[in-house]
């Protein structure tokens, strides 16, 4: 838009800021028509863009502006009352205004754009009621005596600057010319928030929804400016610079026993503080700026899905980072899209379960723990954790085992797999598989998270928890070979410290992969020194960090944890982010860089197999998706057979060489960890042969003292039943057949093939942590470490 | 016509870069090392506050790479808005250089060294190399 001079430029940006609050003022208007206030605002700002845009020669904008502006006139002074269809007209002559302005913004004129209808319509609309009326011209007149009168109101919000609030100074009143006149507060919009209820005395407006409460404290013009937010960024960087130059003053004033150094020294220190502190502040913005839209939202999308919505809005004037807010819109508006198309009934099916037939949709956003809550909640039907199940198992994301072992909340969460969505009927509005999951990616990407809670019957509610701002964040930071590294606390869930027994103790092995028992369950390991590919000395202790992203949780084993603090992020250029490990830099205390780590990426790349290449891959993978997915040991029996054999049962893979097999009475044993196993050979007890070769894989099961050691011809892979078929087969020790990489797969009946070996392998069941496993050896059995 | 330049040796080189192109120079910083960043890539350094990649250009050189804590001077080159800082053995003086005295490396230079280098100046004392500072600086 280069080619726009200023006075353009700033009409654009005006009106747009105007048109935002005109969206939320109409909707407001139509649950209370009589709001002298808020048809005074409307009108205002219709007027304003008329007037300024034909002083630009926009012949078509100030047309549009017109009727409307006619129109409003007649609702002002009482002629007409507002209702649902002059709501629309009003609105779509809104979404006209904005079509244009974006033509104007585009290109510096207007053509293209299509008015003609919504001019038509508007004017019907005219005609309809007021056929013995004024002409719109004598209309206009005294609009025109009346406007000036109005008190000069305050601007309403920026929206490509931000407002900087300037506390207590009593700056001249020097309004605007434009935004003078335009907006005011919209009526039943208090100066500062208050909790959520529906202001009494409002009638029930039909299938619009109602604004009960906009927490629109906007800043008076007198106490604001507006400031470029590269600006604002500026000062952001030379006030790090500042603050790094502090730490090194304190430094050296440290050492330094002149106590006027010392004192200045710690002026410094304060006074950089608060000023970064301030900087800080002025990149903050209220969330309502992102719920400003919402209204409209609400009632557009409530009139298209037939259901009847309040909306609610409390704490609009929480605060986040301007680069954060932006992030947020999206997920937020797609989490209010689904409350409506999905989550609030029917009016009819509402009575019918003993509701009002209004359903609430909340907007919440509060300061909970260093960082921002935001709650969408609505008060529908809720989510039924068994439909999610069906829906996975339809899905082919998760077996029927799987569900059944899964808590409401585990079920809940599979909403935000991709792919998945729970709507009968695919709408224009959602439902169409595309969502949760992006909501979850988008705000993870911010480094917050989301939560779903969900009470069948009555409601549902969306948590989003966002830092509050992105520039400084709380971390971890830790050791790991000479290196130093910080961990989002974000991602931490806790910290398991190892010495040196517990190390060689407690580290388990599934193939190649290192696993830890973490109260019960599997928590697969990663070392950082691998994943940076360093060589590692034989430390003699670490610490395992438990980290949580993407719904996989793992463990990152480091050398030493150093400190909890708070760090400064900087970011990567772009070959160095390409890495896909680091999600930026920070500065230490001693102005060493040290690099922060992305979780997201690691476990993405680490548990899922780029890290390590042989067999240890797989099973680490398998590991990782834990409960999520069944995992399936293939080996071949010969004669070209293949048999599954539920992952979880399996101790350990091994290979012996044969004359390590003994006979004792008839059978064959192996001596194995100063034990007597008892061994089996898988082929015969499923009636196939197989010739030994010079190495006999072992796979070893333990349950409580017992093991049992089962010969094969061979490993195959191992692989999850993800959608596969599965067949019954009437045979003894065979659970049935399945479909995995193309072939036919025997599934072993694991408790009865054991049984056959170890007659008391099940029977002294120990009650420690595996006794939870449906009395199978498809609970975890014990692992043994190498 | 003239053009500045300031030159730094790396190895045995002497070498030159257009001085409107470089913010700064400075002596050693510790760098910390970026583990799986490409080759060429010698870690970040903090910048009075500002967290600075630097650049290695002695692999692509056909030298061996420096160690990672080997002490080095700094060439500081502004590019997009970005810093990036090239490691030199030493900062020599800003000379002011006569085109005509300026050729086209032979073709006979590596393929590696070519996209680094666009050509020589004869200096009395030997030859000052001029480099590409934004091919040197994609590693």
């Amino acid at each position: 838009m280069d080619d726009i001079d200023d006075i353009v430029r700033e009409f654009l940006v005006e009106s747009y800021e105007n048109l935002d609050q005109l969206d939320q003022d109409l909707v407001a208007l139509e649950s209370t028509p009589d709001s002298r206030d808020l048809l005074s605002s409307v009108f205002r700002t219709i007027h304003t863009i008329k007037g300024t845009s034909g002083f630009l020669a926009f012949s078509d904008l100030e047309r549009v502006a017109h009727v409307g502006e006619s129109l409003l006139v007649e609702l002002r002074d009482g002629r007409r009352l507002m209702d649902q269809h002059t709501t629309d007209v009003l609105l779509r002559m809104v979404d006209t205004i904005r079509e244009l302005l974006g033509r104007i913004e585009a290109t510096g004129g207007e053509s293209g754009v299509e008015v003609d209808v919504v001019v038509a319509a508007i004017q019907r609309t005219l005609d309809g009621a007021t056929s013995h009326e004024d002409a719109p011209a004598s209309v206009e007149a005294s609009v025109a005596d009346e406007a000036p009168s109005e008190e000069p109101a305050p601007a309403a919000a920026p929206v490509s600057g931000i407002k900087v609030a300037a506390p207590a100074a009593p700056a001249p009143a020097t309004p605007e010319p434009t935004s003078a006149s335009l907006a005011s507060p919209p009526a039943g919009a208090p100066t500062s928030p208050k909790p959520a209820g529906t202001p009494a005395g409002k009638p029930g407006a039909g299938l619009a929804p109602e604004v009960s409460e906009v927490t629109a404290s906007r800043a008076p013009t007198e106490t604001s400016i507006r400031v470029d937010v590269d600006l604002l960024d500026a000062l952001m960087r030379q006030v790090g610079e500042l603050v790094l130059v502090r730490n090194q003053i304190a430094q050296l004033s440290g050492s330094d026993t002149d106590a006027e150094l010392t004192r200045s020294s710690q002026r410094l220190n304060l006074i950089a503080s608060e000023l970064q502190e301030g900087v800080m502040k002025t990149r903050m913005q209220p969330i309502e700026h992102i719920w400003s839209k919402m209204p409209r939202i609400v009632r557009d999308l409530a009139a298209a899905c037939g259901v009847e919505v309040r909306l609610e809005m409390v704490g609009g004037d929480t605060e986040l980072d301007r680069s954060l807010l932006e992030s947020v819109k999206d997920p937020l508006t797609h989490l209010v899209r689904n409350a409506i198309d999905h989550g609030i009934e029917s009016p009819a099916e509402r009575v019918a379960a003993g509701k009002s037939s209004t359903g609430v949709l909340t907007l919440r956003a509060y300061h909970a723990g260093g960082q921002v809550m935001v709650e969408v909640r609505d008060d529908g039907a809720g989510i039924d954790p068994h439909k999610v199940a069906a829906k996975a198992l339809e899905r082919g994301l998760k077996t029927t085992e799987q569900l059944d072992a899964m808590s409401t909340g585990d079920l809940l969460n599979l909403l935000f797999l991709p792919g998945f969505s729970t709507a009968a009927v695919v709408t224009n509005v959602s439902g169409r598989g595309v969502g949760m999951d992006v909501v979850r990616s988008n705000i993870e990407a911010i480094g917050g998270a989301v939560e779903v809670d969900s009470d069948v019957g009555r409601g549902t509610t969306w948590r989003l928890r966002i830092p509050l701002t992105l520039a400084i964040m709380p971390a971890l930071t830790v050791r790991s070979g000479n290196e130093i590294y910080a961990i989002p606390q974000v991602n931490l869930q806790e910290l398991v410290a190892l010495d040196a027994q517990k190390m060689r103790e407690s580290i388990e092995h599934i193939g190649a992969a290192e696993v830890f028992r973490l109260r019960g369950s599997l928590l697969p390991l990663v070392r950082l020194s691998d994943v940076m590919e360093r060589s590692a000395d034989a430390a003699d202790s670490a610490v395992i960090a438990v980290l949580q992203a993407d719904n996989q949780r793992f463990g990152l084993i480091v050398d030493r944890v150093l400190n909890n603090e708070e760090i400064v992020v900087k970011p990567l250029t772009a070959q160095l982010k390409a890495i896909g490990i680091y999600a930026g830099a920070t500065l230490m205390g001693d102005g060493q860089v040290a690099l922060i780590l992305d979780v997201q990426a690691i476990t993405r790349r680490s548990l899922s197999g780029d890290l390590a290449e042989q067999d240890g891959r797989l099973l680490e993978e398998r590991a990782a998706g834990g409960r999520e997915a069944q995992e399936l040991l293939v080996v071949g029996i010969g004669s070209g057979r293949r048999v599954a054999i539920p992952l979880a049962a399996v101790t350990r893979l091994e290979q012996v060489s044969p004359d390590r097999l003994e006979l004792v009475g008839g059978h064959e044993v192996i001596q194995y960890r100063d034990a007597i196993v008892p061994v089996m050979r898988l082929a015969r007890t499923l009636g196939s042969f197989q010739e030994d070769g010079d190495q006999l894989p072992l796979v070893v099961f333990t349950r409580g003292d017992r093991t049992v050691a089962m010969v094969v011809s061979e490993i195959l892979e191992i692989i999850s039943d993800e959608g596969a078929e599965r067949s019954a087969v009437d045979d003894i020790g065979l659970l049935g057949s399945i479909v995995l990489s193309g072939r036919v797969t025997e599934v072993l009946d694991v408790p009865s093939a054991l049984t056959q070996a170890d007659p008391l392998f099940y029977a002294g069941d120990p009650d420690d942590h595996h006794a939870d496993g449906h009395g199978t050896a498809q609970a975890h059995a014990e692992m043994v470490g190498v | 016509m003239s053009t500045q330049y300031v030159t730094f040796r790396i190895g045995e080189a002497l070498y030159g870069v257009e001085v409107m192109r470089i913010s700064e120079t400075l002596g050693h910083h510790p760098r910390t090392p970026v583990p799986l960043a490409p080759a060429g890539i010698a870690g970040l350094v903090n910048l009075r506050g500002q967290v600075v990649m630097t650049v290695d250009l002695r692999p692509r050189l056909g030298l061996e790479p420096l160690d990672p804590h080997a002490e080095s001077m700094m060439v500081v080159v502004e590019i997009e808005d970005d810093s990036i800082s090239l490691l030199v053995d030493e900062v020599g003086e800003v000379l002011m250089l006569d085109d005509d005295q300026f050729e086209t490396p032979p073709d006979t230079l590596s393929p590696g060294a070519r996209e680094l280098i666009t050509g020589a100046f004869k200096l009395e004392s030997g030859l000052l190399l001029t480099l590409d500072v934004d091919a040197a600086l994609a590693a």
